[in-house]
């Protein structure tokens, strides 16, 4: 739904003609999108110093981040591989995103992914466990999803997806913030944002790929980052969305921000030299309202 | 040497319970921990088995030099006689721990059968000479620890599942307060970090279970007349140095006898050190203080095994001619297409006579594929594992199970030369699969297989769904080259039930028979 659809809505409802209140559900997202959505992006070599760069223009973290709030900060760290193989979130980056939300006074921190090879090897292949041992404040936890813990949400504005699993702590906390790393992915073209937040599903997860664009999508109603940093620090080009061959790798020294999801997605896939609307899930994640998606309509800032 | 029995017996309680707890910890750490070498020799129980060693050495017709540290004991066993079954082994443990538990029909002292041991010794050994390897269907190790790992600790693992599944769904928060940070602890020290699924569990239970039932019948039933590991022993203790001397002109009180767990003593109050277990209780009871252990006397004669000589005679012959018996069966001449074995597993026949079905490298598997084999390998292949994709996939960069290997059935290999071991070759199923089938977009396979270069890749297809609308969908195919079996795509298919890609034995590195056709012949 874009402005214009808005507009029409409020003036055929003011005119009493339409009582369509379902469409009001959507407000507050379109009011949101009166104001542009701020997309940053920031080149350095300095990983960690890049993620409090990015956020700057953004309102640093203190924006996302209050006081005694419970965090969640989901990374993909989903492939037995190391941080030169792109395959998962740079740890410095997920590190940094750690220590600023400690700093702005997180009372939790979570961090966890589903994993789809062997649990425990992704966590420390993806050399994110020990980055964040490093990091000694009993306010961090990293751990492995318990199985009790998936529950059964209802998608109401689903419209591949009725239901799904998710888990809980991705539900119930104070601020979600998606660190995905940016990459190939071989049926949807790119994993980014939407495509992380898989991470948090239960369940049978390769159903998601029948359609996978809409019900990346759907999943998007529900589980909403407060902010999404994308890592392209390093990017895979091909045989996503695991790789495994550094020749694969290009080196972008790059990270994205944005408190919009969609838009976050969408600039970060300049980067691969596509256009948005090639990317499924961003289409359809704009079309339910949850997000910009095009570039002209974002407010696009180069970080110092 | 004469001291007072209490203490000496004391000791080898220790000792028990000792070994015992050393056997569980590395039961428990055979398992990924954090990095791909496992830091303890987790497989040590079996490579200090003589009886494994002999077999899987006549079996190769080499020296199995993993086994080395069997030596120490034959070693020891040349002193001590068969200390090992009362102070070390963890199945006599466990079976001088729960005896108390067991009813037992009578307290005999008399052996039932024991020279059933070294019939089943020599049959064995000589079976596994001939090409029918059958130790680790008697070894007790192997039937402890196959038990343990296949049905006891999974079903722990349920059990402790459900309980906390049940207190953190519908207890109030005040229990939840204790019982999840005591879930925490024991995940983190004794459960298994995940939840197992077994072929032949309820079997492997059984036989374990077995060996405590028999307990009914007699004390130790089974270390004084199945054992071959005991019967092994028994032969190299004929010839030991330390013998125990049962007293001579004592009165009628047959205390030492009842008291013998293993049935040692006759009569005439001679200790045997074929039975012998130096457990020390004669010592202790023996209200005259009239038995001792000591260095051997002059006068102390070396016991017959009493054994029926045509018997004996018989079941070698047994075991000279039931391997020839093998290569009759249908697959002597096309094994099993589905029956795929660990990487780095020697060629089938070697391999079956070196596995001593001891289960190790099933419970090490991270991704829960490889499973205990029913009889896809034949009889003989019992509990030999295999890699079931369905229920899990092999991990590209893990080579854990050939670590923990006691035999070197599955050769170690280095993770550059796990990752181009070929151990089979998927085929698809283009009825079931999604995008060939139902114009539906998947390739779930595609996305989860791990060699670098992809060994599955998909070509773009315009196809009739069952809407009866052209759809442009991703259809994926198989490199052969380039796929080394591990059956990731196998495992994460997400249809229900049978998988729309299989993994095959086709192609596997170490059978040449099972080359996959290709254009140009390599050789």
């Amino acid at each position: 739904m874009d402005r214009r659809d808005f507009l029409k809505q409020v003036m055929l409802w003011s005119a009493g003609i339409t009582t369509a209140i379902p469409s009001f559900q959507i407000v507050p997202e379109l009011l949101a999108m009166e104001k542009p959505s701020t997309v940053v992006h920031t080149k350095g070599k300095d990983y960690y110093a890049l993620v409090a760069r990015v956020l700057e223009p953004l309102g640093t973290i203190s924006k996302f981040v209050k006081t005694g709030d419970q965090v969640v900060i989901k990374p993909n760290m989903a492939w037995d591989r190391n941080p030169a193989q792109a395959a998962n979130t740079h740890p410095q980056v997920v590190k940094a995103l750690v220590e600023l939300s400690l700093d702005a006074g997180a009372n939790k921190i979570m961090v966890f992914d589903r994993t789809c090879n062997e649990e425990r090897r992704c966590y420390v292949n993806s050399g994110i466990q020990d980055a964040l041992k490093t990091v000694k404040n009993k306010r961090l936890k990293i751990y492995h999803p318990d199985t009790r813990k998936f529950v059964p949400v209802d998608i109401k504005q689903g419209k591949a997806v009725r239901r799904l699993e998710i888990y809980k702590d991705a539900l119930e906390a104070d601020t979600y913030i998606n660190v995905p790393v940016a990459k190939h992915h071989s049926l949807s073209r790119l994993t980014l944002g939407l495509k992380n937040s898989m991470g948090v599903l239960g369940g049978n997860r390769g159903q998601m790929h029948h359609n996978l664009g809409q019900k990346l999508a759907d999943l998007a109603t529900v589980v909403r980052p407060k902010l999404t940093v994308i890592d392209a620090t390093r990017i895979l080009l091909r045989n996503g969305p695991q790789g495994g061959d550094t020749d694969d790798v290009k080196v972008l020294d790059t990270i994205v921000a944005s408190a919009d999801p969609v838009a976050c997605d969408a600039y970060a896939t300049t980067l691969f030299d596509l256009q948005p609307e090639e990317i499924d899930s961003t289409v359809a994640a704009y079309k339910l309202g949850l997000g910009e998606m095009d570039l002209a309509r974002m407010q696009i800032i180069q970080a110092a | 040497m004469k001291k007072k029995g209490v203490a000496l017996r004391l000791w080898r309680r220790l000792s028990q319970v000792f070994c015992f707890i050393l056997f569980l910890f590395l039961f428990i750490k055979t398992d990924y921990s954090g990095a791909n070498d496992l830091p303890y020799a987790v497989n040590i129980l079996f490579r200090i088995d003589p009886f494994l060693a002999a077999s899987a050495s006549l079996a190769t017709k080499t020296l199995v030099t993993l086994m080395w540290p069997s030596l120490i004991f034959i070693g020891l066993t040349f002193f001590l006689g068969r200390f090992f079954c009362g102070w070390i082994c963890p199945m006599g443990a466990l079976l001088d721990s729960t005896h108390g538990l067991i009813p037992h029909v009578h307290e005999g002292y008399k052996t039932r059968h024991e020279s059933l041991k070294y019939y089943l010794l020599g049959f064995l050994l000589i079976a596994a000479f001939f090409g029918l390897p059958a130790a680790g269907y008697f070894d007790p190790f192997s039937i402890l620890v196959r038990g343990l790992a296949i049905a006891i600790y999974p079903a722990l693992n349920v059990l402790a599942t459900s309980f906390f599944t049940f207190t953190y769904q519908q207890m109030p928060a005040w229990i939840n307060m204790v019982t999840e940070p005591l879930y925490g602890f024991l995940k983190a020290t004794i459960l298994p970090f995940r939840q197992n699924h077994y072929e032949l569990a309820f079997i492997s239970l059984f036989l374990l279970l077995t060996i405590f039932i028999l307990e009914r019948l007699e004390r130790r039933f089974f270390c004084r007349n199945i054992c071959p590991v005991g019967a092994f022993y028994a032969i190299v203790a004929r010839f030991s140095l330390m013998r125990g001397k049962g007293g001579t002109k004592c009165g009628k009180c047959r205390n030492c006898m009842s008291v013998c767990r293993m049935g040692a003593i006759d009569e005439e109050r001679t200790i045997s050190p074929l039975d012998c277990n130096l457990c020390m209780d004669c010592v202790d009871m023996c209200p005259g203080n009239k038995i001792s252990f000591s260095l051997q006397q002059k006068d102390v004669a070396r016991p017959a095994f009493r054994l029926s000589r045509r018997t004996f005679v018989s079941s070698l012959a047994a075991g000279a001619a039931l391997p020839f018996f093998l290569d009759t069966r249908t697959m002597a001449k096309r094994p099993d297409p589905f029956l795929v074995r660990p990487p780095g597993a020697l060629p089938e026949s070697e391999f079956l006579s070196r596995c001593v079905r001891c289960g190790e490298c099933m419970k090490v598997c991270i991704g829960n594929g490889l499973q205990p084999t029913f009889l896809s390998a034949g009889l003989e292949g019992i509990f030999s594992p295999r890699l079931q994709a369905r229920s899990g996939y092999c991990e590209f960069n893990c080579t854990l199970c050939g670590q923990v290997c006691p035999t070197g059935a599955l050769t170690e290999l280095t993770l550059k030369q796990k990752h181009i071991t070929k151990i089979g070759n998927v085929f698809f199923d283009k009825n079931r699969c999604l995008p060939y089938a139902k114009g539906i977009p998947c390739i779930v396979c595609e996305e989860h297989c791990p060699t670098p270069d992809k060994a599955i890749l998909f070509r773009e297809a315009q196809v009739l769904n069952s809407k009866g609308d052209t759809v442009l969908v991703k259809q994926p195919y198989l490199i052969d080259e380039r796929c080394i079996g591990c059956g990731i795509c196998e495992a994460k298919c997400p249809l229900p039930g049978k998988s729309a890609v299989r993994l095959t034995s086709g192609g596997e590195k170490r059978n040449p028979q099972n080359a996959l056709p290709t254009q140009t012949l390599l050789y």
